[in-house]
């Protein structure tokens, strides 16, 4: 038998998807118009500069472009009903096959980002707040401004130069074979660097100002005269209330790191869905846009769902009601 | 904790630094093991001889600045990253020589005919070389390539809805009398300079394979091209690249290269560091100075700067207030400074164009001298210009163009923009990405357009920018008539039923005279292609020209890291 607490927060999930299913159709509407207002032709993205404007009509023609909107909208919609995601309008490849194949390594890169992120951020933004207004705390805010105002693409060019270019320690071509470890770890590493640095300097920053709330906290002074440890106050009374808002920050900042993703793949020559969707967009690729747009749409949905659901598991206080 | 993160992130680094394939990966492992014969039982006696290593198959990494392939049926391949994959797998009739577009030879055909008149129709009768195979094809055995595919090939490019170039087959009927013939019948005669083009290996003069265009159907063929060329495809992975295996069976000889894989990317930054750190062999580079010098500052790059090239040139609308005043447009000619456009791109990537038609590559072009002494030369004169702006009644008025987000568009808009203001016209630039400003001077949105462009011939040129039937929007075929301009058809249309090549390029020549008096459009400089490349590659052959878009790979071309 479930208990109270746990029917709530089913119910809470169950009317969380069904409030994401008209949000993903507003946003698919949206991107269909988008896609589709903005200037610039797929037909003479595909057939290049010297095409006469003859050919670029009956291109126009195999592509369907010259069906009425409503016609294409119905056409968009019906098949994602059938959880179809088309073909791509240059290559006729499926938009499915093609976002599978690279899927995982944006996966990859968004997860080990991540990690990274908080393998160095948690401790950093903890580091700074006990050393308050130490050198070390100035550094770290140096960090932290530094990460928030470096653009992913710019990171991604220094680390290159850095470590590819002078060191000569790793690639900067590709993604390796996903089906061999080392290769795929070896091309990895400075793309996830370049994302979990972003990722750090964020969560630094976050971690640090919940980790200053709570050390002034009243519940802390009285752990301490109650003769707890240092470590023990910190960690167990400190750290879990801190990491509260951390966790809503990962959620929200894994969008962002989404986001960066994009210019990382595309900086790093990485298959994935980012350089996948900015290949879409200069060629015009109406069925691949809206279908990577349709897939980022839902990660994000699911993002912000699992950061409700954890936000609930960390802190007693919140109720599903 | 300080500690323990420092540790563990010196032992993730090194554990992937010691994981890796190894820095660079300039020798790319082959897809499949090399076979290794079972090794014999150790003999009594020692020998001196070192054991004989297996030769790695040679692999050449080309980078393209594309994001994807467009189209790989070569009647519709324009774009470079297409182009340069239709150039490894087909084959024309005839082909221009490998490096130098000034040159015809001999392709499939076994040697380039002279024309013959049967009944009023011009005859090319080409005999086919024999035992030339066609790729083989998802399980296809390859076959021998004969005079009905070759047929079928040209009445492909014939179709309008089969190919970008049909307009260029018109009057024209193909026949296949034997296996090794190929006999086309033109209803109006054609020169040597006019006709060769349609039938070499450009646009619509690469043959298919009759067997797998119709098995795999005109849509495959867009990501699956079967031909005869020295590489035959071999795999397409969307919006990352496609490999291509060499062609063992290839009339020439089996090319040195085992494999040629093309990547798309975008980024210059990731193509030039994969160049100088050895993952990439080949790059498609910036047109500029700055790029071209720092590159062949690198250790173990050169960097290939080669023609044709492509024209850039100033079109103006003449159906745009002020600029339906002759006065203007030559004042706008006048206002402009060639060598400021040289000085820009830099000395190694632009040359001086004086003519619609270039002069260096082409029959036809305009010298500077002859330009000079017919007095459409148009020197910097921003006094003069001024003048001619009063005397028009246009002292100072503003325009606005679109212009495509690539520096080889915007850089010249901005220094059009630069040199007008000077004579008081202001250009306001609006920067919209490349296909965009193709779509927008295609719907007649800019009074002044930038066009740079190649065409395989003069005749080609001048009709596509200058014959009334071209003109944007309006015109009975609307193509890249930018202009409007609609004086010189007659010319246009004498010059192409010419057959005696000094006569056609006078006709040529009279035309362009005639465009630049009126000012309908200013030549600026001709742009030329830039790779950077690892010194390790030979092309096999010395790189001058080619319309193929890249420095052509073909079965002479060599890695030797």
């Amino acid at each position: 038998m479930l208990r109270a607490g746990e029917k709530a927060m089913i119910a809470y999930i169950l009317r969380r998807m069904l409030v994401s299913v008209p949000i993903l159709l507003v946003v698919l509407t949206l991107v269909f118009l988008l896609v589709r207002i903005a200037p610039g032709d797929p037909a003479v993205a595909a057939l290049g500069d010297y095409a006469s404007q003859e050919a670029v009509e009956r291109m126009r023609q195999r592509m369907g472009l010259n069906k009425p909107l409503w016609m294409q909208y119905v056409d968009f919609l019906g098949q994602l009903a059938r959880g179809d995601l088309g073909r791509s309008l240059i290559n006729d490849v499926p938009v499915s096959q093609q976002i599978r194949r690279v899927l995982p390594y944006t996966l990859e890169l968004t997860g080990s980002g991540i990690f990274v992120g908080l393998l160095f951020g948690i401790p950093l933004g903890i580091v700074t707040a006990l050393r308050r207004n130490t050198l070390l705390d100035y550094a770290g805010r140096i960090f932290g401004l530094a990460g928030l105002s470096v653009p992913a693409f710019y990171l991604g060019i220094l680390l290159m130069l850095l470590f590819a270019v002078e060191l000569d320690l790793f690639p900067v071509v590709g993604g390796g074979e996903l089906s061999d470890l080392r290769d795929n770890l070896h091309h990895l590493f400075l793309p996830a660097l370049s994302l979990g640095l972003i990722m750090t300097a964020y969560i630094t920053r976050m971690a640090r100002s919940a980790m200053l709330e709570v050390l002034n906290a009243d519940y802390m002074r009285t752990a301490r005269a109650k003769g707890l440890q240092e470590r023990v106050v910190l960690i167990r009374h400190g750290l879990r209330t801190a990491l509260i808002p951390v966790v809503s920050v990962v959620g929200v900042y894994s969008i962002v790191l989404i986001g960066s993703s994009v210019m990382t793949e595309v900086v790093f020559s990485r298959p994935g869905v980012g350089k996948l969707m900015v290949g879409a967009m200069k060629q015009r690729d109406y069925t691949t846009l809206q279908s990577i747009m349709v897939i980022y749409a839902s990660f994000v949905v699911i993002i912000n769902l699992i950061t409700d659901i954890a936000y609930g598991l960390i802190d007693p206080r919140i109720r599903y009601e | 904790m300080k500690k323990l993160t420092v540790v563990l992130t010196i032992l993730a680094t090194l554990a992937l630094v010691q994981c890796g394939p190894g820095p660079a990966s300039p020798t790319a492992e082959p897809t499949e093991a090399p076979v290794v014969e079972e090794e014999e039982p150790p003999t009594e006696e020692p020998t001196e001889e070192p054991e004989p290593t297996e030769v790695p198959e040679q692999v050449l990494r080309i980078a393209f600045d594309a994001s994807d392939l467009s189209t790989l049926d070569p009647h519709f391949a324009a774009a470079t990253q297409d182009r340069a994959i239709v150039d490894m797998v087909f084959n024309g009739l005839i082909r221009y020589k490998p490096g130098d577009i000034s040159q015809f030879e001999p392709d499939l055909a076994q040697a380039i005919p002279e024309p013959t008149m049967e009944d009023g129709q011009q005859v090319w009768v080409f005999a086919l070389r024999e035992g030339v195979m066609c790729h083989p094809w998802n399980g296809n055995e390859g076959y021998e390539l004969t005079s009905e595919d070759v047929v079928y090939s040209l009445e492909k490019a014939a179709n309008p809805d089969r190919s970008a170039y049909a307009g260029e087959y018109t009057g024209m009927t193909f026949e296949a009398p034997d296996d090794y013939t190929v006999r086309v019948v033109l209803d109006e005669p054609l020169s040597p300079a006019l006709l060769l083009p349609k039938v070499t290996d450009y646009a619509g003069g690469f043959v298919v394979c009759k067997q797998a265009v119709e098995d795999l159907g005109d849509e495959a063929i867009k990501t699956h091209p079967v031909g005869t060329g020295p590489f035959r495809f071999d795999s397409y992975t969307p919006m990352e690249n496609v490999t291509l295996a060499g062609n063992e069976q290839y009339f020439r000889g089996a090319p040195n290269l085992g494999r040629v894989e093309a990547h798309y990317i975008p980024d210059i930054s990731s193509r030039e560091l994969g160049v100088r750190e050895g993952e990439i062999d080949l790059a498609e580079g910036l047109r500029e100075q700055p790029w071209i010098e720092k590159m062949e500052g690198a250790e173990g790059v050169t960097v290939d700067v080669f023609g044709p090239g492509e024209t850039v040139v100033l079109h103006m609308n003449q159906t745009v207030e002020p600029l339906d005043d002759v006065n203007v447009r030559q004042a706008i000619a006048h206002a402009l400074a060639r060598e400021d456009f040289l000085a820009f791109f830099g000395e190694d990537t632009a040359d001086p164009l004086y003519s619609p038609v270039p002069v260096e590559f082409l029959a036809g072009g305009l010298t500077m001298e002859e330009v000079e002494e017919a007095g459409v030369l148009y020197p910097t004169d921003r006094e003069g210009a001024q003048a001619l702006l009063d005397e028009a009644g246009a002292e100072s008025f503003s325009l606005t163009s679109n212009t495509s987000e690539r520096a080889s568009y915007r850089r010249t808009y901005e220094a059009i923009q630069d040199q007008l203001k000077q004579v008081g016209i202001t250009l306001n630039l609006e920067v919209v990405d490349h296909s965009t400003m193709h779509s927008l001077i295609r719907e007649d949105a800019n009074p002044l357009i930038v066009y740079i462009a190649w065409r395989p011939n003069a005749d080609v040129f001048l009709t596509r920018f200058y014959h009334s039937d071209s003109i944007v929007v309006t015109g009975e075929n609307p193509d890249t008539n930018f202009s409007h301009y609609d004086q010189i058809d007659g010319l246009i249309e004498q010059a192409r039923q010419e057959t005696d090549p000094d006569a056609q390029a006078e006709l040529w020549k009279d035309a362009q005279m005639q465009i630049l008096e009126d000012a309908a459009a200013y030549p600026l400089f001709i742009l030329k292609f830039v790779f950077g490349r690892a010194e390790y590659v030979d092309f096999g052959y010395d790189l001058q020209s080619t319309l193929a878009l890249y420095p052509q790979i073909t079965e002479n071309t060599q890695v030797t890291r």
